[in-house]
């Protein structure tokens, strides 16, 4: 079977990767900004979100690099000016997911965490990457 | 939690910055080679994209062990910069050894 053959399956697990990797890196922002906001308040499931954050959220997230420059090798997007956009803001939203995923082991090590506000970030990414993948303009 | 947790983020660290390293010394002395001398372009289209993903792994690995901290300013500059030059991702090895036994002294919290 060839790869083109195989695009909507490929496709669909990218898809499921991104909806993986998109909500564990929203839970953690969240946890983030509770245990900012008041210091203490996650401690009994910072252990349990550090565990998902590496057996779920981070192995999503190299799911969707792999199925997505899969599809677009397979596609031949590389020279669309909305893929490489698209592909800025997913490195932005990986970028984040290391701080969060670094913040998140100093919390789980009882260190100080930064005052570092990534929802916003997040949202804006994962509404551009859809927006430009949907749309291709 | 223990020093054993950061152990083993250091030894990922170590294993994905050799991982990149080999990559790309993959793709800039063979590949390319081949694809200009030879005219085989396989080679570019399969090791782009892993190189790409190898690149992609340290440096999140990178950025989450400079997030946690315990990282002077010159040693996150080297970590970030070793990942444009072919073989100075062997050279971090070292770098993450002296890491890894400071951690093992106690050295760093």
């Amino acid at each position: 079977m060839s790869l083109a053959a195989l695009y909507p399956w490929l496709k669909a697990l990218h898809v499921v990767s991104a909806f993986l990797f998109v909500a564990g890196t929203i839970t953690t922002s969240i946890v983030l900004a509770a245990e900012r906001a008041n210091p203490g308040s996650v401690e009994p499931v910072a252990g349990f979100l550090a565990k998902s954050e590496r057996w779920l959220t981070t192995p999503a997230m190299l799911l969707v690099w792999a199925f997505g420059l899969t599809l677009a090798v397979t596609a031949g997007w590389f020279s669309n000016t909305w893929l490489q956009v698209k592909l800025a803001f997913v490195v932005l939203l990986s970028a984040v997911h290391g701080i969060q995923s670094g913040q998140l082991r100093r919390l789980v090590r009882n260190k100080a965490l930064k005052s570092w506000t990534t929802l916003p970030l997040i949202l804006v990414s994962m509404t551009a990457v859809v927006v430009l993948v949907v749309v291709k303009p | 939690m223990s020093n054993d947790y950061e152990s083993t983020q250091l030894r990922w660290l170590g294993i994905l910055s050799v991982l990149e390293a080999t990559t790309l010394v993959l793709l800039v002395a063979v590949a390319v080679p081949l694809k200009h001398i030879a005219g085989w372009n396989v080679a570019v289209h399969v090791m782009g994209p892993v190189h790409g993903l190898a690149f992609l792994g340290y440096c999140w690995a990178a950025i989450q062990a400079v997030t946690e901290g315990g990282w002077s300013r010159s040693e996150a500059v080297r970590l970030f910069a070793t990942a444009f030059i072919p073989f100075a991702g062997f050279a971090n090895a070292r770098l993450i050894a002296r890491k890894s036994a400071a951690l093992r002294t106690g050295a760093v919290q």
